[in-house]
């Protein structure tokens, strides 16, 4: 993992004594709130419906166990006592008294963490695919990258002040688990016909109100240049992003309203200017970096899972390591996702004491590492395939052992009107119905992999456009309605899901979902076609029909 | 009928105007205002914002059955109840997080 050299440390701490300073002026009345407010949310300080809400930056997703002992001990003294992972692989503390902060950030500070730039118009908490430096799939380990960038925006003098916010995903693998395709930029691992590896550069996705797929402005960039070319694309956005109205600032609305090939001049004609510039990305600098992310030391091992023998002594663990554990490129280990989806549960809530427990596993059997993931879940990125069974009693014991990833409970939700000030209706107990309903193990497993993502609002936090299944919750009169979606992909195959028809109240959704899930299960070729397979193949007249077919 | 609403600026609490001048979590006991005090309203309000104590300073329409105070918006009555998934009680006002007018 990479660590804070001294320039970091003081950076940081600097920042802490800075806010710190801020607070107290807010608290005697120097600062009104017009003046603190900006401040705030330079340093991820919202206001949300109940009390300040923290988000703490969780750069590419990757936690030590010291830092997680550390969220633990934020939650349990500052908090109560539980922290909500994010679809930014961020976390979310929701109740912290402003006179506390300083102090969380000064915590935080100690452990290589902060909240810097997790709000406000500037380039968010960069992220990746949650089994980054472990899929056996990848062409390139996206973390030593993903810390430039970091590093590269962090405090970026031109680009504090963007007319809109800005996030950059990245992937070293084919297999896009990062949701590449709809953030402002996405980077994607190539290797070129000199047997180089770079990056495909896609710009101008997103979700919110206007859904886009990105598009490809160039086919391929060196590490070398890759600064360079970022920030070519964020100095035409600056420049001609709209600012007249923040519904249309962001890049993917320049992108579209302009169109890639125009952008494509504008980003290559600013990039000439500056190539080979002092953004050149040398060497020995990438190496530098990358040796925090060094090769671990792997045992040798030849060990694999005997399914058939698991499944006859402990179908629990064999269910488990079916749906939960994924493929690593070392032989003998394999990564494995902690479900933050309990059947009925909170979508991505930890307790402090689930949140230590975990930091333990870590530490005993995943070389004192994390992940979150964007689907808000944990990562254990390197366990040995010998150590799992007692990883899934632990988990177990603190109630962190459901085997759901990627199936129909494995639900996205943002924290909807039961917590955020902008949502128009509640995400939470909309997922827990859905959960209730299709919880076993039997249903789960006749169903297979369905994405279902639920947001509260338009903004889309809860990732709803790209659900196989969507849910947006709307206001209409008073009451909260429920629209459906189908055919959403976050992967590489990427779509944006089409609304079928009227919204249905909250008590009616599970009915509705169920009324899909059987359609599904009716027209499916074979066991291994999928929901999203299905709906490529038919398109959604089939599950229009099955949704309204009583009017 | 309108209440006055605010978020206590230590804690982050949802308060309400109440009768006495106080400002405090329960909005049962918030002060009403009827369709002609829009000027005491509007009074309070510029107070409030003088206290520099108040933010997200709101009105907000309810009524009331039973003798309870009911907000007309299911996000007022979150604000009011506390969050219902997981249900939990609303942030609470310490020692010094009390403010008067």
């Amino acid at each position: 993992m990479y660590r804070y050299d001294e320039f970091d440390t003081q950076f940081v701490k600097g920042r802490v004594a800075q806010f710190r300073d801020q607070v107290n002026r807010r608290l005697t009345g120097e600062l009104n709130e017009d003046q603190f407010r900006p401040l705030r949310l330079m340093n991820g300080l919202y206001l949300q419906l109940h009390a300040y809400m923290l988000r703490v930056a969780v750069p590419y997703g990757t936690l030590s166990s010291r830092q997680l002992h550390k969220l633990a001990h934020i939650a349990r003294t500052y908090d109560r006592g539980y922290g909500h992972f994010t679809t930014r692989q961020n976390i979310q503390f929701n109740w912290p008294r402003l006179k506390d902060v300083p102090e969380i950030l000064d915590e935080l500070a100690s452990v290589e963490m902060h909240a810097i730039q997790t709000s406000g118009n500037c380039i968010r908490n960069v992220t990746t695919d949650q089994f980054a430096g472990a899929a056996a799939d990848e062409i390139i380990d996206p973390r030593p990258v993903g810390e430039i960038i970091r590093q590269w925006s962090s405090i970026h003098p031109e680009f504090t002040y963007l007319p809109r916010k800005f996030k950059i995903a990245l992937t070293g693998a084919p297999n896009d688990r990062a949701a590449v395709k709809f953030h402002d930029i996405g980077l994607m691992a190539q290797q070129n016909e000199q047997g180089e590896i770079g990056w495909k550069v896609l710009v101008g996705g997103g979700l919110g109100r206007t859904p886009m797929i990105a598009k490809t402005v160039r086919d391929f960039v060196t590490h070398e240049d890759l600064l360079a070319y970022l920030e070519s694309i964020l100095r035409v956005y600056n420049r001609y992003g709209r600012r007249d109205n923040k519904y249309k600032a962001r890049v993917k609305i320049l992108v579209h309203e302009e169109g890639i090939e125009t952008i494509r001049e504008q980003v290559e004609a600013e990039f000439a200017e500056i190539q080979g510039g002092v953004l050149t990305l040398p060497q020995e600098e990438l190496d530098r970096i990358t040796a925090y992310f060094a090769p671990l030391e792997f045992k040798p091992s030849n060990a694999t899972f005997d399914l058939p023998k698991l499944k006859a002594e402990n179908p629990g663990l064999s269910r488990f390591v079916m749906l939960n554990a994924h493929e690593h490129r070392q032989p003998g280990y394999t990564s494995i996702t902690i479900s933050l989806k309990p059947i009925g549960g909170v979508p991505g809530d930890a307790t402090a004491d689930q949140m230590d427990a975990v930091a333990e596993l870590a530490k005993a059997y995943s070389f004192d590492e994390l992940r979150v993931t964007h689907e808000q879940n944990l990562v254990l990125p390197h366990v040995a395939i010998e150590d799992v069974p007692a990883v899934y009693a632990e988990l177990q014991r603190i109630g962190l052992a459901e085997a759901n990833a990627g199936q129909i409970t494995d639900i996205i939700a943002c924290p909807g009107l039961d917590f955020c000030a902008l949502a128009n209706a509640r995400s939470i107990p909309i997922a827990q119905e859905i959960s209730k309903r299709f919880g076993t193990p039997e249903k789960q497993s006749e169903i297979g992999e369905l994405k279902i993502k639920i947001s509260g609002c338009i903004n889309a936090c809860g990732h709803h456009h790209v659900g196989h299944i969507g849910i947006l919750g709307v206001e209409k009169k008073g009451t909260e309605l429920y629209q459906i979606t189908v055919g959403g992909d976050a992967t590489e195959d990427a779509a944006v899901g089409n609304i079928l028809g009227r919204g249905f109240i909250a008590e009616e959704v599970p009915d509705a979902i169920q009324r899909l899930v059987d359609k599904y299960l009716g027209e499916r070729a074979n066991d291994n076609e999928t929901f999203i397979q299905v709906v490529k193949r038919l398109g959604q007249e089939p599950f229009k029909e099955a949704l309204y077919a009583n009017g | 009928m309108e209440i006055i609403t605010a978020n206590e600026l230590l804690s982050g609490a949802t308060v309400y105007f109440q009768a006495d001048g106080h400002w405090e979590a329960d909005i049962d006991r918030a002060r009403l205002f009827g369709a002609d005090e829009t000027e005491a309203r509007d009074e309070v309000i510029a107070k409030a914002k003088a206290t520099g104590r108040l933010v997200s300073i709101e009105t907000e329409q309810v009524a009331v059955e039973g003798g309870k105070v009911i907000a007309q918006r299911l996000r007022e009555r979150i604000r009011a109840e506390g969050p219902t998934a997981p249900r939990m009680k609303p942030q609470g006002l310490e020692e010094g997080d009390h403010v008067s007018l």
